[in-house]
């Protein structure tokens, strides 16, 4: 058994399959491909595939982690070549290799969007008081129910400044085993607290990350 | 652009990915290169018109030619049509997103009767005319439909411009380009409809005028333009060599039948009095052994679905299911691949072709006897008898099976209240056989579950000419089979009343009908096939406003020699065979099955010759 982690690409009209959806879409993805793909031993016999990280529906990324076994070795380009020639529109795998790390490893996961809205000066402004903030509590669903969380001492902002589509932001935001926030909660404590307007376009996942900001592999 | 303003909506709504296309196996052509695009409607939201075969088929078909681009449209879930209506979304076609109403064909396909409705609120969703006779008169949008439901056109022939009856593979092509060919001349949609009512299989409703005597049946059908008298339904002589897909789309979220479907045979031999499928899709033909296996590979690669399911009327009448089960069963075997095989028969299910399907399947095993008492199955023809159905159940239950589910009708012609007694006792026998077996499965209780539809008479039938129970028999029935069946042993459901008899009224209604379904549709009445959106009160008022009686509809008997409204067009069955089987049922007299002895049904008067070698 080989043991591969695929880099891949989510977007364009991908992005609006579920992650349940997403199994069973590379399940038939390996399929197509006739590739010898690795199943799991036991009663119900099933192909091992993991995503390091579920992302949200809606959301772009080129940085999605796929792990999978084969039952022989195969290089890693044609393994690559294999899956995209059957992968459906607006996804793509951009490269196949050996894990490095353990699933464990991953702390962050970077993101970037795009604030709209017909007073961006103003937004701008009331985002940088929000920032600014001791505290951004905000409402998360957890398994124990809905819970009051300050998002405050994790949010890492990697830039912010105003383009042509309006004021677009990077952020990075605990990802992994233990925490994950997704930036959603931003854009909701965003509108709890700013009387403006807005809509949040092209969030993308730019990188999922490791303890001292490396990127997983 | 419509496709940022459908994105923009997207993730307002549940399983968003129906409504955006690009699923792998959909086709994107350049819309500069092609000269007749199709929109393939299917009245009924994205889960279930994905699962319809004959879509699969006619739309890898269509798009094999270079320059006709086929897509794939569906009814959006109430949620989504709000966005659509509140931000002037029109419905658009799922590859090139783009408005269905600057289509060169809509065209729908009519499964079953309570989908009417979606027809009229998707033509008014995409900004059609509802009726045909209010759209252009230039040659563009031409509105068609197909489907077992067009064997009787009438309710909806107000709203489709032409109706293609029969088969598509070969007709859909000839029909586009006629189109394609009178769309470079210049020429108008009625030359063009007048050119296609010459091609055998496409009836154009509006050359037909119905007259009506007085007791409100019908009089005459007088033809204008030229067109035939009797239109003929369009069939497959070589059903070995038709056109069958290599891909499928497949879609990103879970549809009602997630599988490779490929088709075994089409037609069938049985000939029960009641099925309307029995008749309409003959004569009975098979792909070759080799075909299926092909075609099943073929499938199960390119899609890289794990399921796979044969697909036909009744799978066990195949000359050569054992050789098709065996290639099978070794190939899906090897590659992990689930084979399912619905339609079986109780009286050819031998021990043979338990021990191959125990292989593939473990859930549990569904039959349909139909009716209770042996009288019943005769007049119905099912042809089946309680020995076979037990000797059935004992081969189930001694394979390991502790569940069975059993089919049955009721309101069926000549029943009485101890055949509805009698489909009790049945399970009762089935449950005693299952404990006096030594080696049944250890340590389970066994489970019935019946499943009791209502009867429902339909065109193209022996039954055509019978009227369905009213509302209080029905129900009267249907609580005596509540009240006879051992409850702990025994699940029963059935159907609202109310949509059989809606069911009933559309089946065999005529061209007044259409007004009906329109004022229907205006009050709010809309897939009408969810339990939770029928809305039976609003149809009845619908019913009243436009005069028109459901039970002249459901609860008359027809006469053998009244003009019924489906009598100008021709499903190569003979309306005399109907009328000699109908009078069969009511002395219960059985048909033996078209390959013991041919019925003279008349089919092969059409088709030239044997339907068996």
């Amino acid at each position: 058994m080989i043991k591969l982690r695929a880099v891949f690409e989510k977007k364009d009209r991908a992005k609006y399959i579920s992650h349940l959806d997403l199994n069973r879409c590379m399940l038939r993805t390996f399929r197509r491909s006739g590739l010898p793909i690795w199943y799991t031993e036991g009663f119900h016999s099933h192909p091992y595939f993991s995503f390091a990280l579920a992302l949200s529906l809606g959301y772009e990324s080129s940085c999605e982690i796929l792990d999978f076994n084969l039952n022989e070795e195969i290089p890693f380009n044609e393994v690559r070549d294999r899956l995209n020639a059957v992968m459906p529109y607006g996804m793509k795998i951009i490269s196949v290799a050996e894990p490095k790390q353990k699933i464990t490893a991953i702390t962050k996961a970077e993101y970037s969007f795009s604030f709209k809205s017909e007073n961006i000066s103003g937004l701008v402004a009331d985002i940088e008081r929000l920032l600014n903030n001791n505290e951004i509590l905000v409402e998360k669903k957890t398994k124990k129910g809905i819970q009051k969380v300050n998002i405050k001492p994790f949010i890492e902002v990697v830039s912010g400044n105003t383009g042509a589509g309006g004021y677009n932001m990077s952020m990075r935001l605990p990802a992994g085993t233990q925490t994950n926030y997704n930036p959603a909660l931003f854009f909701t404590a965003l509108k709890n607290f700013t009387e403006i307007p807005f809509e949040v376009a092209d969030i993308r996942r730019t990188g999922i990350l490791c303890g001292n900001n490396e990127i997983f592999s | 652009m419509l496709r940022e303003k459908i994105e923009k909506y997207l993730l307002d709504v549940q399983k968003p990915s129906r409504y955006i296309g690009g699923e792998v196996g959909s086709i994107i052509k350049d819309k500069s290169e092609t000269d007749v695009r199709v929109a393939f409607c299917f009245p009924d939201t994205y889960d279930i018109g994905m699962s319809h075969l004959g879509m699969k088929i006619l739309y890898s078909l269509t798009n094999e030619r270079k320059n006709y681009w086929c897509e794939r449209c569906f009814a959006p879930s109430e949620d989504f049509e709000k966005i659509m209506r509140e931000n002037d979304i029109p419905l658009y076609a799922l590859e090139s997103l783009d408005p269905i109403k600057d289509f060169d064909f809509i065209g729908f396909t009519m499964q079953y009767e309570l989908s009417y409705t979606n027809v009229l609120n998707m033509l008014d969703l995409a900004g059609i005319p509802i009726y045909s006779r209010d759209r252009t008169e230039e040659l563009t949008q031409i509105v068609v439909a197909g489907g077992p439901c067009v064997c009787n056109p009438e309710p909806l022939a107000d709203f489709f411009d032409l109706f293609i009856l029969g088969e598509g593979e070969e007709v859909n092509l000839e029909l586009m380009d006629l189109y394609h060919q009178m769309k470079q001349q210049g020429a108008s949609r009625k030359d063009f409809l007048r050119e296609a009512c010459k091609i055998q299989g496409i009836y154009v409703p509006e050359f037909y005028k119905f007259s009506y005597k007085p007791d409100g049946t019908i009089e005459k059908v007088e033809t204008t333009d030229n067109a035939p008298e009797v239109v003929k339904k369009r069939i497959i002589k070589d059903f070995d060599k038709v056109y069958y897909p290599e891909n499928f789309v497949v879609p990103f979220t879970e549809i009602v039948h997630d599988r490779v479907s490929v088709e075994v045979l089409r037609g069938c031999l049985r000939g029960c009095r009641f099925c309307q499928a029995g008749f309409i899709y003959r004569p009975f033909r098979e792909k070759k052994a080799g075909t299926v296996v092909n075609q099943t590979k073929c499938l199960c690669e390119n899609t890289g679905y794990d399921e796979v399911s044969l697909a036909s009327l009744s799978t066990s009448d195949h000359s050569e299911i054992s050789p098709i089960l065996s290639e099978l069963i070794e190939y899906t075997a090897g590659e992990k691949i689930t084979l399912s095989l619905p339609s079986l028969r109780v009286d050819n299910f031998s021990e043979e072709l338990l021990e191959k399907i125990k292989k593939v399947r473990k859930s549990g095993l569904t039959f349909a006897p139909e009716a209770s008492t042996q009288r019943l199955r005769d007049a119905i023809n099912k042809n089946v008898t309680e020995e076979e159905i037990m000797n059935t159940c004992r081969i189930a239950f001694e394979g390991g099976y502790s569940a069975v589910k059993l089919y049955f009708m009721m309101g069926l012609p000549t029943e009485t209240d101890e055949d509805i007694k009698g489909i009790a006792e049945l399970s009762q026998r089935i449950i005693d056989l299952y404990y006096s077996l030594e080696n049944k499965p250890k340590g389970r209780g066994v489970q019935i579950s019946v499943s009791c539809a209502t009867f429902v008479p339909k065109p193209f039938t022996p039954f055509q000419f019978e009227a369905q129970d009213n509302r209080e028999m029905i129900e009267h029935k249907q609580k005596l089979l509540l009240d006879s069946v051992n409850r702990k042993r025994v699940k029963v459901s059935y159907h609202d009343a109310n949509v059989s008899i809606l069911e009933a009224v559309l089946a065999k209604g005529d061209r007044r009908l259409c007004d009906v379904i329109y004022t229907a549709w205006k009050k709010g009445c809309k897939f009408d096939s969810w339990g939770e959106y029928f809305q039976f009160d609003k149809w009845a008022e619908a019913f009243a406003d436009c005069n028109v009686d459901i039970s002249f509809y459901a609860n008359r008997k027809i006469p053998y020699d009244e003009i019924l409204p489906w009598e100008h067009l021709d499903y190569y069955v003979s309306k005399e065979f109907f009328i000699r089987e109908n009078k069969k049922a009511h002395e219960f007299t059985t048909t033996p099955h078209c390959r013991l002895k041919c019925t003279g049904c008349g089919v092969n008067k059409e088709t030239g010759g044997k339907c068996f070698d």
